[in-house]
């Protein structure tokens, strides 16, 4: 692994106090729409852990909690083999409103698939929130992104889950990282 | 010319692709991966006829994504080659209004490359 700087752990891009601003309304919005209807949030891990953690506490009304682990690509691999899912949800969501929690859209490809695999299994409802979105390498864009944290340019970001070779996900910020 | 081809699950065009060079490759791999249907060079776009009508200038983007209805040109070129590529995407656009294409560039690729640790040897 490269050496990094002691200062060029990024710089500021959103502040711990702007992220829980949002988060909290994001959390407002939620239990708004899906009053009533006790969703079940579905993140991935791991990265929108930290996400899903903030979210959760926001949303006042009850809902659920499931996690899914997805074999991400890997070149190196030699990227042969498809997407499958390493951890499967523990509950059926056989008529139930599913909400996904991403930390981030992108390409769109790992929202597609996953969105795709659950539809299988005739939810009553499948909707995605992301933390950030990212649109300017979207390949995918007929995806039920119903609530965005905030749109980011393409750049590389740490903090708040997010990591370089596993490190600086504990930031409590997000930080823009120098490359 | 790319490496060799693995046993594609996602193609869903004609023959075999044979891929110019490793980014395509890899690209190919990648939304396989994922299980998007696509597609290589399917589709020629005229851009200028001659008087006669033979085809003076085209274009052939290297992917389409049939569910999306998007191509997708991939480009490692040096920037003054860009700039050629730019204007046969804007005449593209001009001609073909409603078709939708991306051009990922270099820049791109490489975070692609980063992302998803995309094995670019070329």
């Amino acid at each position: 692994m490269p050496p990094v700087a002691s200062n060029g752990i990024g710089e500021l891009y959103l502040s711990a106090a702007e992220i829980r601003t949002r988060v909290d309304e994001l959390g407002a919005a939620i239990a708004r729409d899906y009053e009533g209807r006790e969703p079940l949030l579905v993140s991935t891990l791991k990265t929108s852990v930290f996400f899903l953690a903030d979210l959760s506490r926001a949303i006042s009304i009850p809902h659920a909690l499931d996690f899914i682990a997805l074999a991400g690509y890997d070149g190196r691999g030699g990227g042969s083999s498809g997407v499958r899912l390493l951890k499967d949800l523990d509950t059926s969501i056989e008529g139930r409103d599913v909400l996904l929690v991403e930390d981030v859209v992108d390409t769109g490809l790992t929202l597609n698939y996953v969105c795709k695999t659950l539809s299988l299994r005739a939810p009553a409802s499948l909707n995605a929130v992301t933390f950030l979105d990212r649109p300017y390498r979207r390949l995918v864009d007929d995806l039920p992104v119903r609530y965005v944290g905030f749109t980011v340019p393409d750049e590389f970001f740490v903090g708040y889950g997010f990591d370089l070779d596993e490190r600086y996900r504990h930031f409590p910020d997000l930080r823009l990282l120098k490359r | 010319m790319a490496s060799e081809v693995p046993d594609f699950q996602a193609y869903c065009g004609r023959g075999e692709p044979r891929f110019a060079n490793d980014v395509e490759l890899e690209c190919a791999k990648l939304l396989d991966y994922y299980r998007v249907p696509w597609q290589y060079e399917p589709t020629t776009f005229v851009l200028e006829r001659a008087a006669d009508g033979s085809v003076v200038e085209a274009f052939k983007p290297d992917f389409y994504l049939p569910e999306q209805d998007l191509y997708l040109e991939l480009t490692v070129m040096k920037q003054s080659l860009v700039t050629r590529k730019n204007r046969k995407l804007r005449k593209l656009r001009e001609l073909y209004p409603d078709i939708r294409i991306k051009l990922f560039y270099k820049r791109d690729i490489q975070r692609l490359a980063e992302r998803y640790r995309l094995d670019l040897a070329s």
